[in-house]
């Protein structure tokens, strides 16, 4: 997820200049691999786990894969600290609504509050997110909000710096109205193969399934994932 | 321009020089530099609570600035805060929170949370864009049992069971990847962490001098303040006294002072109690 | 808002990244000349940055029986220039059948520094050894080749800590009614000791060791004290 850190105010770079610690100061860098597809009677997410600042892995096993109700989720890429203070604002409004309406709320909902705060302040944010989740009138949906505040829905979707290494790859494995199971496979497969080309991204695979029930969280460690070819 | 502030502060920044010292610097004057804490500070969760720990070396440039300064805040009675980045943030924003946390205490009847704690203090870093140079590790106790975070200074939060910051903060974590394990005892807890700020302090140039350990449990807090003088100073080999005499003096003369001296009486008076 | 044209401030801004040849590898070195012997120290950090590459790596290297030299600042014209200087004091004594006298080497360092006037050396030395009288004979160097002989003189990272402590305490300087006169050896020694762990406490690149280099008529001795290692 990129995320972009910095140890020492972002007015010092000079301070620190020639010291070798440049980790310390580097502004927004992007690079993780998240993604989210429809299933048969829901969603699937999905996220690698490694948050850099520079070169530096400041966490190894992040969970990018964040509630915003019982039956949506969000996946982050782009500025830790912007995604996290976005997920929290959509989080306090969706919460209200909740009690408001006394319903479990849309996943259009969810979505388009993140697009409306994205957009708002598409000049000072870094952030990519993909909103998946399940509602009762459409069932399950994947929205995507790409860097300046995009809403599109769309049957999966790829997101992040490992996503570049993907778009074939899902492209020719995708298809509609899967299994759960499978689901997840290629949820799983798409994000090992994105981690093994991508220095950014990296760590452990996290899954969750959403649908009627409610959610289901996995987690794949390094014996765990699934193995392509290796040699080169 | 604004006249010089006799008036008592409204609260928040003053940002009225800012256009004045933009143009003095872009006219080739050299802005001072803060007091940075190149720091190792670090924390882990073990069995009964967290243990924090850090050096006590602040620096301004290559210059060791304090030998002995205290990193780990204290936030609550449950809660402390190690702070790394520029030395004032850190105080000024533990400081803030703190009192934050107390005037939340006393509203509520409650012990406060460190999950409020982080809250409090994530929300305010992002207001400020990466502008309040703190980077934080947050450790404490509550209800729900021992709870850390590493907080970073433009406002994002990991919640994980040891963390580390600062510029020592890879040799600290070096440590931690090595060495840590779930659920280890008190005196573990602290020999790993003593250890880890140890690496700090004798492989990255910007920490030094002691180890500070904060050990908190469900029921007790100790500071350990030096848990360890991980560098003795080292001993003189000569005398430097001088003579008297040894400073020049250029002229001397003697004044007598006029001294109005009076007494005053200081009497028992009750209390007005009326 | 974003106008059309305007780079995004979401993005961060090509930057172009510039070849630098020159490093700061931190170290001090400093020296002494007394009636009859000389005397030249260095601790023995090596750093770059926040780190320490090597906790043994004196700056000081002797050129012949008696002439040694303190060298600091970018470690890989330390190595290029005291190659080139071994070089050519070889080929001084095959030629000459005898070692270069210490202030013949001071002048011919000086000429090797200012053939790089415009490319310097990002080295800052000291020359210690005996002169032809058998005194004891300090000279000080800038990068480009500008010298002088001196009694005493700090160079490197800590020398604007360790310099005004040797004015006073060896130079006599804001003393009143103090007479210079040569010190002792070991009085040297105690206050070269001194600044030294003084140093260590303030600057972060002077630490671990210093080695102490004394040349009298009798030839080389050294010896090792240990400073803070934080």
């Amino acid at each position: 997820m990129a995320m972009m850190t910095s140890a020492f105010p972002s007015n010092g770079p000079e301070m620190l200049g020639g010291f070798g610690m440049e980790w310390l100061n580097t502004e927004v860098s992007t690079g993780t691999t998240i993604m989210a597809t429809e299933f048969d009677g829901g969603v699937i997410v999905g996220a690698d786990s490694r948050t850099t600042t520079g070169t530096y892995v400041a966490n190894r096993v992040t969970d990018k894969l964040t509630k915003v109700t019982d039956f949506i989720y969000c996946c982050r890429s782009g500025s830790a600290a912007d995604t996290q203070a976005i997920a929290d604002i959509v989080k306090y409004h969706i919460e209200f609504h909740r009690m408001e309406t006394g319903e479990e709320p849309l996943v259009n909902t969810v979505a388009n509050i993140f697009k409306q705060l994205c957009y708002d302040n598409r000049d000072q944010l870094s952030a990519g997110i993909i909103v998946a989740g399940w509602d009762k009138r459409e069932g399950g949906q994947v929205y995507s909000i790409p860097i300046s505040g995009m809403l599109h829905r769309m049957p999966f979707s790829i997101g992040g710096s490992g996503s570049t290494y993907l778009y074939g790859y899902v492209d020719s494995q995708y298809k509609p109205k899967q299994k759960k199971e499978d689901a997840l496979k290629f949820v799983a497969n798409s994000v090992s193969l994105a981690i093994n080309r991508d220095g950014s991204s990296g760590g452990i695979i996290r899954l969750a399934a959403i649908s009627k029930d409610g959610v289901e969280r996995f987690t794949l460690t390094g014996d765990q994932m699934p193995k392509f070819f290796e040699d080169c | 321009m604004a006249a010089p502030c006799v008036e008592q502060p409204k609260g928040g920044f003053s940002f009225e020089n800012c256009a004045r010292n933009s143009r003095l610097e872009q006219l080739g004057l050299k802005k001072p530099t803060a007091y940075k804490t190149g720091t190792t500070i670090a924390g882990i969760v073990f069995k009964d609570g967290v243990v924090l720990g850090a050096d006590t070396r602040a620096t301004e440039d290559t210059v060791v600035a304090d030998k002995n300064c205290a990193k780990i805040h204290y936030l609550s009675d449950n809660i402390y805060c190690c702070g790394a980045g520029t030395a004032a943030d850190t105080e000024m924003t533990t400081q803030m929170i703190s009192a934050e946390l107390e005037l939340h205490r006393l509203n509520t009847g409650r012990k406060p949370r460190v999950a409020t704690a982080n809250r409090l203090l994530k929300q305010m870093l992002f207001r400020y864009q990466g502008y309040i140079g703190a980077a934080l590790v947050l450790g404490g106790v509550d209800v729900t049992g021992p709870n850390l975070y590493s907080i970073w200074p433009h406002g994002s939060t990991d919640k994980l069971p040891y963390v580390t910051m600062g510029s020592g903060s890879l040799a600290a974590m070096a440590t931690f990847e090595d060495r840590f394990k779930p659920d280890m005892n008190r005196e573990e807890a602290m020999k790993l962490v003593r250890d880890a700020i140890a690496a700090g302090i004798f492989n990255d140039l910007g920490s030094g001098s002691n180890v500070d350990l904060c050990v908190i449990t469900k029921d007790k807090v100790e500071y350990i303040r030096p848990h360890e003088i991980a560098n003795q100073k080292g001993v003189k080999q000569g005398s430097y006294r001088y003579r008297r005499g040894t400073t020049a003096t250029l002229s001397s003369e003697v004044k007598k002072i006029e001294l109005d001296v009076f007494g005053t009486e200081v009497k028992h008076q009750p209390m007005d109690t009326q | 808002m974003a106008q059309l044209g305007q780079p995004l401030s979401d993005y961060q801004r090509p930057h172009q990244v510039h070849f630098s040849p020159y490093d700061f590898n931190g170290g001090t070195v400093l020296a002494i000349a007394g009636e009859n012997y000389a005397l030249i120290a260095t601790d023995t950090r090596l750093s770059q940055g926040f780190s320490i590459h090597s906790r043994e790596s004196p700056k000081t290297y002797s050129l012949s029986e008696n002439t040694v030299l303190g060298c600091c600042g970018f470690h890989g014209d330390v190595l290029t220039l005291t190659k080139t200087l071994g070089a050519r004091l070889q080929i001084f004594e095959k030629e000459h059948n005898k070692p270069m006298p210490t202030p013949s080497v001071a002048a011919m360092l000086s000429t090797i520094l200012y053939y790089r006037r415009f490319f310097p050396y990002y080295t800052h030395n000291l020359v210690a050894g005996l002169d032809e009288e058998g005194k004891g004979c300090v000279y000080s160097f800038d990068p480009v080749g500008s010298y002088e002989r001196e009694v005493y003189r700090a160079k490197g990272s800590a020398s604007a800590m360790l310099q005004p402590l040797l004015d006073n305490q060896i130079g006599g300087k804001n003393q009143q009614g103090y007479v210079v006169q040569p010190m002792p050896l070991d009085r040297c020694i105690a206050v070269v000791k001194d600044v030294f762990t003084s140093a260590a406490e303030r600057d972060i690149y002077t630490g671990d060791n210093i080695l102490i280099s004394v040349i009298t008529k009798d030839g080389l001795k050294s010896e090792k004290f240990p400073l803070r290692k934080d």
